[in-house]
Order: C-alpha cells, then structure tokens, then sequence
C-alpha cells in the first residue's frame, strides 16, 4: 500500500542543510496498522507529511496504492490526498467556526459531494466514533478526547484506504488516549483501512501490528 | 461549497460585523454619489439646443423717454449697424430672462380645463437665425406673425412631449397661455438655465408680446464668426456707445457664462467623487489589512484545507468567496434601503437613476471587495500544509 524507496529530506538555509531523512526505505503492506517511535526531531513526522503527500522528499521515491507519486503536481497530490488518505493531529486541527458535523465533512467538500450525501456520510462517521449526539455541537464545547473523535471521523468520512495519525493520543490522558486506540484498532480491523502511526508512547505502539523505529533520519528497526 | 461559505460566514458573523458595516456604509455613499453622477451626466448629455460657442451676450441701456415706435426703430438701427461690423455674423434682441444668466420666468394656465406649466422667453424674430435652433416642426416667427390675429409661439420639444405627445402636429394650434397664442414652431431641445437643467417645457414669446406693458429688450445675443469673439468685443462696444450714447453697456462671453452656469453641479459632483475616491481606497486598504491579519491567525486551517484535499485554486476561492459572502450581506442590506428612494418617490428624479446607481454602486465594490481579497487569498494558498501544521 505504501512503498517508500531511499527517501532522503534535508531543509537548507543559506549557512545550513540540516538531514531529516536520509535513504530511508519502507513498505506498510495493505491492512497493516504500522506505528513509528523515535526521539523529537528524529524525522517522524516529517515521514508522515511525506507519506501524506504534504511534504515532497528531496530524493527517493514514494508509491502509494500502487501509484507513483513523487512528481505528481499540486492540483493531482491533492486530489489523491483527498481520495486515498486521511489524516489524525496531535492538536485535531478542528475548525472552531465549524459545526462538529461541518468539521467532518470538510474532504467530501473538495470532492464535490452533494450537502445531503455529505451530511449522511459525517453522520455516519460520527456514529462510527460514538459522537453522534455532538454533530451540532461546536469544537470549544467538546472535551480532548471528543475532539480527537471528531478529527478521526474526519480523516474516515472520505473512506480513505490510507490513514495517518501524527500522535493522535498525545495530547490527551491516558484513559482517552485508550479510548482512540480502541478506535483506531477497531477501524483496522473492521474496515481494513493501513493505518501508519507516530507516537511516542510504547504501550500505544505494542497494539500496532509492527513498530519502526528511527534516530537521526534513520532507520534503526 | 456555497452552502459551506454561507454557513461559515454566518458562524463568523461577530467577526465580521465591521466589514459589514463598512461595505454598508460605502455602498449608501456610493449609491448617493452615482445616483447624483448618473442623473447629472444624463442631464448634462441632452442638448441645450442653442449654439453659444461663438457668441456674445450684451446688455445695452436704451433711453426710458423712448416710445414703443422709437424702441423698434432703434433696436432696427442697433442690429443693422452692428451686422455691419466684420466679425459679427448674426445678431438679435432678446427680452430680460437671457441664457446662462440664472433667471426664469414661468407661468401656468388651466383655462382650458388642463394646467400648463411653461418657462417663458422673449425674443425678436432673428433670434432662431443667430441662436441656430434646430426645429422639429414650423419654424421661428416672422415679422408678419408678430401683427396677426393671435401673437405667435414657438415651444419646445419637452413642451410638446408633456402637454401634448399624441398629437401629430402642435403648428397652428391655439394655446391658452397669457392669452390666445398661435404655435408657429416646434425647436427640436432647448434648455438655457445650464448644461445641468431640467428639460423642462418653454415658450418663446415675441418681441410684440414682451411690448405690451413690458420693458422693452435691452439684452442682445451677438454671434460671431468662429473664434472673432474676443476680437469683435472693442469695436462692439464703441459701436454701442456711439449708437445708444450711453456708456453703460456690457458684454460677456456666453461660453465662459455656460461655465459659470454649470458650477452649482459641477464643483459638489467633483468634490463627492474625490471624497467616495478615498473612501473607496480607504476600503480597500482596510480590506487588505483584514484579510492578511485573517490569514495570518488562520494559518493551520489553510494548512488543514490543503491537507484534506483543497486545491490552491480552492483555497483561493474560499477566501474571495468568504469576503464576497460579507460583502453581498452589506449590499443586499443597502439595496434593500436604496429602492426604498423611487418606490417611495421621496425625492424627483426619475426611479431609472436610483436603479442605474444600485448597479453602478454594486460592481464597483464588488470589483474592489474581489481586487483586494484576491491577492491575500492567493497568499493564503501558496502556504505549505507541512509547515502550517507543525506551527500549531
């Protein structure tokens, strides 16, 4: 499903080039529900914005669901984003002005969906993440854990068959953070979506079927 | 997406309200300022009717012991001699209301059972040849006219197309203005107050009118061959003093006089079109100034946009549209108020210039509003979702 072939990303300023990546390879097969640990500023994220097709590699080459991705230009990355992946935040990145309901159904938005069918099909994700009784309610009056709900019933509503989660328990307790595991494992399973998680917590990566670790830009497991 | 917007905007509403307000307010400047611009240039576009370039207006003081016999002879005498000078090319007498000069005269009649409501001029039988009127039907008076049954008029058109439009010719027709009139002509225009001046119905009375118990004409409109006018005014005035032996004659030019006539209108449209100019760049500025401190608070909901799928093209579009949003709410509001004016009739001008004014007001604030929010917005759409998202 993911193919990531010596994947190298460095940042310059005009007296520095710092490596964030270098010749990493990788391969989450379909189904798969992958998490990746390692120190701050090891790469992780950066990984997952380049899988997420938000952050382009400086060499290497990224095949996602069977498509060559790398020299795709803005207008098609962002197409595929929005047909084939859905992303979870560490902060939900919700819109406050925006209804719960509203927030969820942001990517059938760009996909041109029809408002009914969009409302049906966010209504549906939020039944599917246990929120249904918040659709009308707006992000301020939600607790971590709900927001974090929320932000999963976006990244689903769009049935991506690619999921990205950037530390999706990492701003909540304990108790809710199992709580969006239990989630994230459930829609594994039952819809068989892969699934690629950064965390930097272990006992949330033992759930995951395979943990990749990295230091440095590197891949050390 | 327009319902996305619509909804948004409307959860945005608090946020928005002075963008609001301001699109309102300049939308009730504007409306009024083309509103008035519209109805002037209009005005200002229908003909006088009357040629004035080349020609000068004079005022001349006859002797007051002169009867009406001595008058005619010696308003006779005065434009002979004065066709007699090389760069005078037509001449005529006129009574005391003369072009460009600021005063009127009317008079109503409803003796026939309908009112009619017409401004009055005096002039002598030359004064279609000097004036170079344009007739729609009949011609200017003659001397004859002025000694038959019923004294001769001549109307305008606005008079014909008031009092009487579905008549096929008004020449030889009996008017019962001051008295029984014969209309002997139709001029095609004639409005002589300013190039600003209602179109407003006219009669023109003759010499023989204006003697009968009237002062006699002592004003003179003098055409000259084209650009003689300044040249001909000494040799004028030395003529008119020898002729009526008294110094006090004056002599203006009737284009500077036009000028002079459209000042009223002219000095107000230009001072409101400098002040909505500034306040149409003071929008402007605010606009940009709201959208970028928007954008820059707004940073990772681009990010996010972007990230689930929006195109930059989308994420432009978003923006433009959500000022468009605010700003049709203003216009919406302000038109709502403005047809108020002609469906209410509360002031008098005709309901197309409130119209015209709605439209003129509306583009152009739409075009500045879509100006000025598309450069921000193609800003916010050049920002990179990795970047934006890892600021939160």
């Amino acid at each position: 499903m993911i193919q990531l072939s010596n994947i190298s990303k460095s940042y310059r300023t005009d007296t520095i080039e710092t490596l964030a990546l270098q010749h990493l390879n990788l391969t989450v097969p379909a189904g798969e529900f992958l998490s990746i640990m390692g120190p701050s500023g090891c790469g992780k994220s950066t990984l997952l914005n380049i899988m997420g097709l938000i952050d382009e590699p400086s060499e290497g080459q990224v095949v996602l669901a069977g498509q060559e991705v790398t020299h795709y230009n803005g207008r098609r990355m962002a197409r595929f984003r929005n047909e084939q992946l859905g992303f979870i935040f560490q902060s939900f990145h919700l819109i406050n002005d925006l209804s719960v309901v509203d927030n969820v159904e942001l990517p059938l938005l760009y996909r041109k969906v029809g408002s009914k069918e969009r409302k049906r099909r966010s209504l549906d994700a939020l039944e599917h993440v246990g929120l249904s009784n918040r659709a009308y309610h707006f992000p301020n009056q939600l607790s971590g854990g709900q927001k974090q709900r929320v932000a999963i019933a976006r990244a689903i509503v769009g049935r991506p068959n690619i999921l990205l989660a950037d530390e999706p328990t990492g701003n909540l307790d304990s108790h809710m953070g199992d709580e969006i595991m239990q989630i994230l494992l459930r829609l594994n399973q039952d819809l068989g979506t892969t699934i690629v998680m950064v965390t930097h917590d272990e006992r949330m990566a033992r759930k995951t079927h395979r943990l990749v670790r990295l230091s440095d830009g590197e891949r050390v497991s | 997406m327009l319902s996305h917007l619509l909804k948004l905007m409307w959860n945005k509403r608090r946020a928005n309200v002075l963008i609001f307000v301001e699109i309102l307010l300049a939308f009730v400047v504007l409306f009024g300022v083309y509103t008035f611009t519209i109805y002037n240039y209009d005005r200002y576009r229908s003909p006088l009717g009357f040629s004035y370039e080349h020609s000068l207006g004079v005022r001349v003081d006859l002797d007051d012991q002169l009867d009406s016999a001595a008058v005619v002879e010696a308003h006779r005498r005065i434009r002979t001699e004065l066709l007699e000078l090389p760069d005078v090319a037509a001449v005529t007498w006129i009574g005391p209301v003369n072009p460009f000069g600021g005063g009127t005269w009317r008079t109503s009649n409803d003796e026939y059972g309908f009112l009619i409501t017409t401004l009055m001029m005096f002039a002598d039988e030359h004064f279609a040849e000097t004036a170079e009127l344009d007739f729609r039907e009949g011609g200017w008076y003659t001397e004859a006219d002025q000694h038959a049954k019923y004294p001769p008029i001549v109307v305008n058109g606005a008079f014909k197309d008031e009092y009487f439009p579905q008549a096929e010719t008004l020449v030889d027709t009996l008017l019962p203005i001051n008295g029984l009139h014969r209309v002997v002509g139709v001029v095609d225009a004639f409005k002589y107050q300013s190039n600003f001046a209602e179109n407003q119905p006219l009669t023109f009375f003759s010499h023989a009118d204006q003697d009968r118990g009237g002062e006699p004409f002592e004003m003179l409109i003098v055409r000259t061959h084209p650009g003689r006018t300044a040249a001909v005014q000494e040799p004028l005035y030395r003529r008119l003093v020898d002729l009526t032996k008294n110094t006090d004659v004056v002599i203006w030019s009737m284009a500077e006089d036009r000028i002079k006539a459209n000042r009223p209108v002219v000095i107000p449209l230009i001072i409101m079109l400098v002040i909505s100019g500034f306040l149409l760049i003071n929008i402007a500025l605010g606009l940009f100034g709201v959208l970028f401190t928007q954008i820059s608070h707004r940073r990772a909901e681009i990010g996010l946009r972007k990230a689930l799928g929006a195109t930059p093209g989308e994420v432009t579009a978003q923006f433009v549209g959500e000022v468009l949003v605010v700003t049709a709410a203003g216009l919406l509001l302000g038109t709502f108020f403005a047809v108020q004016l002609p469906l209410l009739e509360l002031l008098p001008i005709p309901a197309k210039y409130f119209y015209l004014g709605i439209m003129a007001s509306v583009l152009t604030i739409l075009l500045i509003v879509t100006a000025c929010a598309f450069l921000p917005s193609r800003q916010a759409a050049g920002l990179h979702p990795a970047h934006v998202l890892h600021e939160e």
